[in-house]
């Protein structure tokens, strides 16, 4: 038997050779950058928001990025390594958020709030949608986004867990209506700015971020997990520009980033997002989608009370391309890239069929909830607590709730 | 050194998404028998992050070897002089 060596680091550097899979990948990459340079002549949003779709795919599967698991590993295990990357770009994309919405709403008006912004009528159905989601998302083991940029490595169970976030949406559609009589009209869009003025609102948000770091700090510790450093491996420094390069090139196309790079990027990428139009979310285009299976397989059109709600509720059915649809198909093919760059593509079929029935049913619940809280983790979390709104906070507690029971559920499920 | 064959335990996770890779790596690190070797064979490119972080927080080290065909197999083991 060889003898073990002792590596540290968290994943060790062994070979780094080009495959078939980086030739594939590099091929991929300028397929997706040309389709971006021929739709842009003829439809130039929808090219802006394919390459935005493509960088979030990128960063995600690069960061192997995972709300599902920010929330969930906080109770199975006491680690807090993702959340951190979330705070990191919650926080990134707080500053730069207010920086946008101002160009929106220079003057505070009670009545006027930034367009496209992730700001609900905020309320128990906030609160109810974040424990559905964020139950469904731990059952699955992803969440809306991030099943699709599991689509782009080639997880077939995401493509179950897509239908059921499908389905889901579709009940969500049947449904609606009661909702919004019963709770959502009653509910207040309650947006900082206008009780706390910019900064006041801002640095409330950034000292909540910092708080719920704490918080982490302490419910590591709490659970005797606080994580020591990777200690340094032996990492010699590059002997030749040559060298250097590899290194470089490894780190951003092969190796996974840090949970904090990761959000970070994100979180610039939705502030250049928003900056062109809106912050990044999927949450909407899905509702469009099941709105028009929904139809396509002998549905009754449904007219959604409210609709003027925001950017994730589906309003335009019947269409079919809108300029989002290219920020999700962006999204699944930047992910694709990313994987095959990586050598990380494979068609995955899980061997155990209870996978399946948790891809369906968490999804089906996932849709539920992104469908009532007006957005998934992107829109109703990661947008909405940087376009200071207090629906967001809500949002994130339901999730982290809702997580709590997924955890109790998977355990069971083992 | 006078390296002696240790027991070597192969956990094959693929087709697992997380958590269940680290969850089974967890488990088995638990249960393992001090000179114990594991190699965990995995096709989740999460896990080449998770379980090593686990695997840390457990005293194990972990080695990340690609297979090819987005596979990996991640050897987990305490170390020699403890």
């Amino acid at each position: 038997m060889a003898a073990m060596t002792s590596v540290a680091a968290p994943t060790s550097a062994s070979q780094s050779r080009w495959s078939y899979s980086t030739t594939a990948g590099a091929i991929a990459a300028a397929v997706a950058l040309g389709f971006a340079l021929v739709l842009g002549r003829v439809w130039a949003a929808a090219a802006i928001y394919w390459i935005v779709g493509l960088a979030v795919g990128f960063v995600l599967q690069r960061s192997r990025f995972c709300f599902t698991a920010a929330f969930r590993d906080l109770f199975l295990l006491g680690d807090g390594r993702m959340l951190r990357g979330v705070l990191a770009g919650l926080g990134v994309a707080t500053v730069g958020f207010a920086f946008v919405m101002y160009n929106y709403v220079p003057r505070l008006a009670p009545e006027h709030f930034p367009a496209f912004a992730g700001i609900s009528p905020v309320g128990p159905t906030t609160l109810i949608a974040g424990l559905i989601f964020g139950f469904g998302m731990v059952i699955a083991g992803g969440c809306m986004s991030g099943n699709l940029y599991r689509i782009g490595e080639g997880y077939v169970a995401s493509v179950v867990a897509l239908l059921g976030m499908l389905g889901g949406l579709i009940v969500m559609m049947l449904t609606w209506n009661w909702w919004y009589e019963v709770l959502i009209a009653h509910q207040p869009m309650v947006w900082l700015p206008h009780t706390l003025g910019w900064t006041g609102a801002v640095v409330l948000t950034l000292l909540g971020l910092l708080g719920v770091y704490a918080l982490l700090v302490w419910w590591e510790q709490r659970a005797d997990m606080l994580m020591p450093a990777f200690p340094a491996g032996p990492e010699l420094p590059p002997t030749s520009v040559r060298e250097h390069w590899a290194g470089v090139l490894r780190r951003v196309f092969v190796t996974g980033w840090p949970a904090v790079g990761g959000g970070v990027a994100l979180g610039v990428v939705g502030i250049l997002s928003y900056l062109y139009e809106r912050p990044v979310g999927v949450t909407g285009e899905l509702g469009r989608w099941s709105h028009g299976l929904f139809e396509a397989l002998g549905g009754w059109h449904v007219e959604l009370a409210g609709a003027d709600l925001g950017p994730c509720m589906a309003v335009v059915a019947g269409v079919f391309a809108t300029k989002e649809l290219y920020m999700v198909l962006g999204l699944i093919a930047g992910s694709f890239v990313a994987a095959l760059l990586a050598g990380e593509f494979k068609i995955r079929v899980p061997r155990q069929g209870r996978r399946y029935a948790q891809a369906i049913g968490g999804g089906v619940l996932m849709g539920y909830g992104a469908g009532l809280g007006i957005g998934c983790t992107l829109g109703a979390f990661f947008a909405s607590i940087p376009s200071l709104s207090l629906s967001g906070w809500v949002f994130g507690l339901g999730l982290l709730a809702g997580a709590w029971a997924g955890v109790q559920a998977i355990r069971r499920i083992g | 050194m006078g390296q002696v064959t240790r027991q070597r335990t192969t956990l094959d996770v693929r087709g697992e998404i997380c958590p269940y890779p680290m969850l089974r790596a967890k488990e088995a690190m638990e249960g393992a028998a001090l000179d114990e070797v594991l190699d965990l064979l995995t096709d989740h490119p999460p896990a080449l992050t998770t379980v090593p972080w686990q695997a840390q927080k457990l005293g194990f080290t972990a080695e990340v070897q690609e297979l090819g065909g987005a596979e990996w197999k991640i050897t987990l083991s305490r170390p020699d002089d403890t």
